[in-house]
């Protein structure tokens, strides 16, 4: 059944007046100036709408969260995925950046241990970075990567930026191997600064953080917090000691004395952070003419 | 449609209530980059069930209703949604729209329509920036969505106006052909 002309007519002039009712409201919209009657209209329909907005929005906002769910939880498993990825990077980078921080900080406490006005002269440090680490709970043993053909010779002393490690107890052309002072044969002659009261330092196994400095005379006064450094005399033997006069071992931190011993055992705190070291310096015996300084392993 | 006071309150109320619901609910929620679009899917159905004039007049409504609510230039809106409104009203005239996934291609091309014939609009009128081609994948994301939602939607739309349709024509349609009879001697006979 087809319409009549009538109908026709009608729904074209339908369309024909919307149509023209449309381009007729756009061009005087954009002719009139803002203050025009079409946008003072518009402004006051959107009054009218906004509160109407506003409800409809707070009213639907649970049905809204509820769709945008579904929509964040898609996006989430890429985001998770990407943030993973880029999480990854940024943990290298930060272990990059830390690591590089925390060699510069080792590297310029040799410079400022090398500085103090009691560090041995006529030494050459030989800078050398740990390859191998003792796996037993002593630590008493450690690798570095330069050898006897770098000029290092057993029983040379080993210093961190922060004081005395240990002495090397044997070479390769390539390596050597320190024993660390806390190494359960280990002896370092040392004196209580200042008053230069003498005793032994020697480890307590299985603490890298108490070492015990024996042999104290009794007369001295120890106080905690004092300063003990290596003294230059050998611990054994009579001979000469092998740590040259001066290097940090550590600070007291406890005193014990017992009635019945003739000496006072001093509890010390070393200075070398043994577990966390990544760099040594060998004190090598100086050549004429050398001065100390820092070089990079 | 019925032209009377009931129909075009009926349809008032569908416009207003999917124009409301655009703004404040569908347009901020996000998905695949871009936003389903209930204003043509109102128009679409409207003009749909209800012919092409009932389809003008509610994208012109429609249109009027946007604009003035979004602050838009006024009469662009209802110039493109009149347009979509008769087109989809006059497919429906002339073509067999019993088919029960027609709404589906339906809202698609009512979407894509509204969006490509606004955007040559604001393109010949005021638009001075520069556009980049993401405006096809929006166009394209909301075309699929207002896809995926056509089915309930034209359902709704329907069942509100039902009771002003002169004649439903797609459930008409749908009931399928009669049965063919011989004749009146023959009836009831395996002839």
């Amino acid at each position: 059944m087809y319409p009549d002309r009538k109908t026709i007519r009608r729904r074209r002039a339908v369309l024909a007046a919307f149509v023209l009712a449309s381009v007729a409201l756009l061009t005087v919209w954009f002719g009139e100036p803002m203050g025009g009657v079409l946008h003072t209209i518009q402004r006051g329909a959107q009054e009218i709408l906004s509160p109407i907005q506003t409800g409809a929005s707070r009213a639907l906002k649970p049905v809204r969260d509820t769709v945008a769910w579904t929509g964040d939880t898609i996006r989430a498993k890429g985001e998770n995925k990407r943030l993973r990825d880029e999480v990854g990077h940024l943990r290298r980078d930060l272990a990059t950046a830390q690591t590089t921080g925390r060699d510069a900080e080792q590297l310029a406490g040799f410079a400022a241990i090398a500085r103090r006005e009691t560090f041995p002269s006529g030494t050459e440090p030989v800078t050398a970075r740990l390859i191998a680490r003792s796996p037993t709970v002593w630590w008493s043993s450690v690798q570095i990567n330069k050898g006897s053909g770098d000029g290092i010779r057993i029983d040379q002393p080993v210093i961190t930026g922060d004081g005395l490690a240990g002495k090397v107890t044997s070479t390769t052309p390539g390596t050597a191997t320190v024993r660390l002072i806390t190494d359960e044969r280990s002896s370092v002659s040392a004196q209580v600064m200042p008053e230069g009261a003498d005793g032994i330092v020697r480890p307590k196994v299985g603490n890298p953080n108490d070492l015990l400095l024996d042999y104290v005379e009794k007369g001295s006064k120890i106080k905690q917090g004092q300063t003990v450094v290596t003294s230059g005399f050998s611990a054994s033997r009579g001979l000469e000691s092998i740590f040259p006069r001066g290097i940090p071992v550590g600070r007291v931190k406890k005193v014990d004395r017992s009635e019945l011993d003739i000496y006072q055992t001093l509890h010390i705190q070393p200075f070398a952070e043994l577990k966390r070291m990544d760099f040594v310096q060998v004190l090598t015996a100086a050549r004429s003419g050398a001065r100390a300084e820092v070089t990079s392993p | 449609m019925i032209a009377s006071r009931k129909a075009a309150l009926r349809v008032g109320l569908l416009v207003l209530a999917a124009v409301l619901l655009q703004v404040s609910v569908v347009a901020q929620i996000n998905i695949l980059g871009g936003s389903a679009d209930l204003i043509p899917l109102v128009v679409a159905a409207i003009a749909l069930y209800g012919g092409s004039v009932a389809g003008a007049a509610a994208g012109f409504a429609t249109g009027i209703l946007l604009d003035l609510a979004l602050g838009m230039s006024l009469g662009g809106s209802s110039l493109v949604l009149t347009g979509v409104g008769y087109g989809v009203g006059r497919f429906a005239e002339l073509r067999d729209v019993s088919h029960g996934l027609l709404p589906i291609a339906l809202a698609a091309a009512a979407s894509a329509g509204y969006d490509l014939a606004y955007g040559a609009i604001t393109f010949m009128l005021d638009l001075e920036a520069a556009v980049s081609a993401l405006v096809f994948r929006d166009i394209l994301v909301g075309m699929l969505l207002n896809a995926v939602l056509a089915l309930p939607f034209f359902a709704f739309v329907r069942r509100v106006l039902r009771a002003v349709l002169r004649a439903d024509h797609v459930a008409r349609r749908r009931r399928g052909r009669p049965r063919e009879a011989g004749p009146i001697g023959l009836r009831g006979l395996e002839v």
